[in-house]
C-alpha cells in the first residue's frame, strides 16, 4: 500500500536518502571497527562525497552505528543516546560482535546481545568489516529507507511472533 | 651501569626476605612475605639499582592469593618479589608512595581479586562498573556469575 | 574549588574506546585527574583460563585493534618459552616483518589523530592515506587489514611468496619519500611548533618516577625498550637503534614516533631482504608443562606485559596483562598538573591512548554556583582560539 506524498514530503525525503548523516557509537569494542569507519572518511574511500557525514551528536544523526558487543556499563548509555534519535532512524550492527558477540560471546561483563538493548535494522559481516562493506551496509539501510517510505512506516518489517495452527479434534481423537 | 646482575650479588642483599632463585637468565625470585615485602622493594630500589615497576601481578592458585611484584632497571635484570596472602582476610601493605604507577595497579587488583591495599588513598572502582555487587570478585576462581544478581547495565525487556 | 567533570560522550570522528576521567580544576589550570576505565572491561582474562592454546590467539588479538599482533605475539612467545620450543628463522622474521608493520601503521594513525586534535586536518588525510599502503601491504600478506592472526603457538600460520615480498619492496619505497616529508614538517611547520612545544613537559626523573613507558618515556630520554632489554623473535640478528629524545614534551613525542618510523622501516626492508629459507612452525605438544613466565613486548604505544602461569594442562591457568595506557596513565594525570584546560585535548593524545578520550565538560564554578557544559568540540575550539589570540 503506497501512502500518497505531498510535494514538501517528496523533497525532504530525497533529501533523507541523498545525505544520511551518522553517529557512532562504541559500546566496549576493541577499537578495529571504529578505525575502520574513520578509514571511510579518509581520501582512499572517501564517503564524503556522497553526502555521508560523520556526527558527534546523536541528534543530527540518521543512522547509528554500533560497534562492539555491549558491556553492562555501556547498555544504559546505548538505550539513552537511541532515544534521542529523531526518527526515522536505522542502526547498523557491525562486525561478528554486532551480530553474536564474536569472540567475546558468554563473557561475564557483557549483554546477550545488541538486539536485547536496542533494535537493529542492519548486520554487517566481518571482523572488522572492510570499509567497502562498512558503505554497502550504509546504502542497504538507504534502500530500506525508500521501502519504509513507500509502506508509510517501519511496521510492515516487524516480524510477527509464530503462531501454531490450530489442532483439530474429531469426538476424542487428537491430529497433529 | 652494567648489563646484568649476578645472582650472588642479588642474594646477599635479599637473603633475608626469603628464597632467592634465577628461573631464568633475566630473571630472579625471590619469595617473601607480606610484613616484609615493603622492606624489600625499598631495598631493591636502594640497593639493586631497581626504579621501575613493571607490573604487579595477582592471581588465585586455589588455596592462597598471589601477588608477584615485577621490578627492573638499568641493569635489564628483572627481579620478581612474590608474596601468598589468605583467602579470607587478604590484605597487604600498599607501595604507592615508592613507585607511584603502583596506585592504578593496585586499584584494578582489588576490583578484581578483592585484596585490600592499607594506605592506598585512592583505593576505588577502576575497572568494574559503579552498579557491581560488593564482595564479588570475578577474577578469583571460585567465583561464578549469579543469575539472580544485577550486575549492571539494564533491566533486560524483549523490544 | 570549582570542579570540572568530564562525563563519557561517544562523539567524535576520530574517538576509539570511551574513558570516562575526572579533571578537577582550579579556574583554568587542572589541580587532580581521576581514572574510570570501566566501560569496555570485557573480561578477557577470565575468559582465556577456558580456552585452549589454539582458540585464545583469536581472543588476544581482539584486546586491541591497533596492537593486535602485539598480544598474540607475547603471548605465543610466552608459551613457546614454558615449553622449551625454538620457533624456526623464518617464522621469527615473518612476525617481526608483521610487527614492525603494524607499528608502522600505529603511528601513522597516531600522528593523523594528533594534527586533528590540533585543528590540522591537512595532515590527517595525509597520513591516513599513506597508512593505507600499509594495510594494502598486510591484507596481501595475512588476509585481513587488522587482526591478521599470523600467530599460533610454534610459529606463523601463513608463509610469504615472492610475489608479496616483491610488491611489499615497492610499497616500502614511496613510504619512505612521504616519511622524509612528514620529518621535514616536523622540524619546520610553525604550527606544530607552537602547539606541541613546552605542553606536557616531563623530565627524565619524572618519566622514571611516574613509570612511563614507551614514546612517551623515550622522548624525555629514558631508554627503555623491550626490544633491545629483552630481545625476541629476529631483533638481535637486524641491525636497529632506539630512538630517544630530550625534548620531553608532545614535541618531542612527536619526534620519536616519526623517528621509529623511519627505523621499523628499514627493519622491514631488512627482513624482507634477507628472509631465511626453512619451515614456518614446529610441532608443538598439545600441553604446556608448569611454568611461570613474564612475557614483555614493545607494542607501538609501549611495553606490554603478559604474566602467564601453566599447570599442566592445554589451558593457561592465569594470564594478567598489563597494557602500556595503564602504565601511562599515571604519567598523564601528574604531567596534567598545572597545565591549562585547553591543553587536555593534545596532552591525552600525546601518549596515543588506546582507550579514547571524552567528549563533554561541565565546568562548575563554586563561587557563583553557575554551571556551564562545554563539549570536546567547543574545548578544541577554545584552544585553537587561545593559541590564534597568541600568535
Amino acid at each position: 500500500m503506497t501512502v500518497p506524498l505531498t510535494c514538501s514530503q517528496r523533497l525532504v525525503n530525497w533529501a533523507r536518502v541523498k545525505s544520511p548523516w551518522v553517529t557512532i557509537f562504541n559500546t566496549g569494542a576493541c577499537n578495529a571497527c571504529d578505525i575502520e569507519i574513520i578509514a571511510c572518511l579518509m581520501p582512499r574511500f572517501d564517503v564524503e562525497r556522497f553526502g555521508i557525514l560523520a556526527k558527534g551528536s546523536p541528534r543530527h544523526a540518521d543512522i547509528m552505528i554500533i560497534t562492539g558487543h555491549v558491556t553492562l556499563k555501556q547498555a544504559s548509555r546505548l538505550r539513552r543516546v537511541w532515544e534521542q534519535i529523531p526518527e526515522p532512524k536505522y542502526v547498523i550492527a557491525m562486525g561478528a560482535c554486532g551480530a553474536s558477540g564474536g569472540v567475546f560471546h558468554g563473557l561475564y561483563n557483557m549483554v546477550e546481545n545488541v538486539d536485547s538493548v536496542i533494535p537493529v535494522d542492519v548486520y554487517v559481516a566481518g571482523c572488522p568489516p572492510r570499509p567497502d562493506e562498512i558503505i554497502n551496509a550504509v546504502v542497504t539501510c538507504l534502500n530500506l529507507l525508500k521501502e519504509d517510505i513507500a509502506h508509510g512506516g517501519k511496521e510492515w518489517r516487524q516480524k510477527k511472533a509464530f503462531e501454531f495452527p490450530a489442532k483439530e479434534t474429531i469426538a476424542g481423537e487428537v491430529s497433529v | 651501569m652494567t648489563k646484568g646482575l649476578m645472582l650472588d650479588f642479588v642474594t646477599d642483599r635479599m637473603k633475608e626476605f626469603g628464597t632467592v632463585e634465577q628461573v631464568r637468565s633475566n630473571r630472579i625470585r625471590i619469595v617473601t612475605t607480606m610484613d616484609k615485602v615493603r622492606d624489600a622493594i625499598k631495598r631493591s630500589q636502594e640497593q639493586l639499582g631497581c626504579d621501575r615497576l613493571i607490573t604487579i601481578s595477582a592471581a588465585d592458585n586455589g588455596r592462597t592469593l598471589e601477588l608477584i611484584y615485577h621490578l627492573t632497571g638499568p641493569h635489564r635484570m628483572v627481579i620478581s618479589l612474590a608474596i601468598e596472602l589468605p583467602r579470607d582476610v587478604p590484605e597487604t601493605p600498599t607501595i604507592s608512595d615508592i613507585f607511584l604507577s603502583a596506585g592504578v595497579y593496585e586499584r584494578q587488583i582489588h576490583d578484581l581479586f578483592g585484596i585490600f591495599f592499607k594506605g592506598n588513598p585512592n583505593l576505588k572502582k577502576i575497572i568494574l562498573n559503579e552498579d557491581w555487587p560488593e564482595n564479588e570478585y570475578p577474577l578469583r576462581k571460585d567465583w561464578k556469575p549469579d543469575p539472580g544478581k544485577f550486575y549492571g547495565g539494564i533491566k533486560v525487556e524483549r523490544i | 574549588m570549582p570542579e570540572v567533570v568530564v562525563p563519557i560522550g561517544p562523539h567524535h570522528p576520530a574517538l576509539k574506546e570511551p574513558v570516562n576521567f575526572k579533571v578537577i580544576a582550579d579556574g583554568e589550570k587542572i589541580v587532580r585527574l581521576e581514572l574510570d576505565i570501566s566501560y569496555n572491561h570485557r573480561g578477557i582474562e577470565k575468559a582465556a583460563e577456558q580456552r585452549d592454546f589454539i582458540r585464545v590467539l583469536p581472543l588476544l588479538e581482539r584486546v586491541c585493534g591497533i596492537c593486535s599482533h602485539s598480544h598474540s605475539t607475547a603471548f605465543a612467545k610466552g608459551i613457546e618459552e614454558i615449553m622449551h620450543l625454538e620457533i624456526p628463522p623464518r617464522a621469527q622474521y615473518i612476525r617481526t616483518i608483521i610487527a614492525e608493520l603494524e607499528r608502522m601503521h600505529s603511528h601513522l594513525l597516531w600522528l593523523g589523530v594528533a594534527a586533528h586534535e590540533i585543528g590540522f586536518n591537512t595532515l590527517f588525510m595525509w597520513t591516513w592515506r599513506d597508512r593505507e599502503a600499509v594495510q594494502d601491504t598486510l591484507e596481501e600478506m595475512s588476509g585481513n587489514r587488522v587482526h591478521y592472526g599470523m600467530n599460533e603457538v610454534g610459529g606463523v600460520r601463513r608463509d610469504l611468496t615472492p610475489e608479496q615480498v616483491n610488491a611489499a619492496l615497492v610499497r616500502l619505497s614511496h613510504l619512505e619519500e612521504r616519511i622524509k616529508k612528514y620529518v621535514d614538517m616536523v622540524n619546520n611547520q610553525e604550527t606544530l611548533l607552537l602547539r606541541f612545544r613546552g605542553i606536557g613537559k616531563m623530565s627524565k626523573e619524572e618519566a622514571l618516577k611516574y613509570g612511563a613507558v614507551g614514546p612517551t618515556a623515550r622522548a624525555s630520554g629514558v631508554d627503555y625498550d623491550a626490544r633491545s632489554d629483552d630481545p625476541y623473535i629476529a631483533y638481535k640478528e637486524v641491525p636497529w637503534r632506539v630512538v630517544t629524545d630530550t625534548h620531553g614534551d608532545v614535541y618531542g613525542r612527536t619526534c620519536v614516533r616519526i623517528g621509529e618510523l623511519g627505523e621499523s622501516l628499514k627493519i622491514v626492508r631488512y627482513c624482507l631482504e634477507h628472509l631465511p629459507e626453512g619451515p614456518i612452525r614446529v610441532t608443538t605438544p598439545k600441553a604446556a608443562p608448569k611454568g611461570e613466565i613474564l612475557s614483555r613486548y614493545e607494542a607501538p604505544r609501549g611495553e606490554v606485559a603478559h604474566f602467564i602461569r601453566t599447570n599442566g594442562t592445554d589451558k593457561v591457568e592465569r594470564l594478567d596483562i598489563r597494557t602500556p595506557t595503564l602504565a601511562n596513565w599515571t604519567s598523564v594525570a601528574m604531567c596534567l598538573v598545572n597545565q591549562n584546560l585547553a591543553d587536555i585535548p593534545v596532552i591525552v593524545a600525546a601518549i596515543d591512548p588506546c582507550l579514547s578520550c571524552t567528549s563533554r565538560i561541565a565546568v562548575v564554578n563554586n563561587h557563583t554556583g553557575r554551571a556551564g557544559i562545554i563539549t570536546l568540540d567547543e574545548l578544541r575550539r577554545r584552544s585553537r582560539a587561545r593559541y590564534q589570540r597568541l600568535e
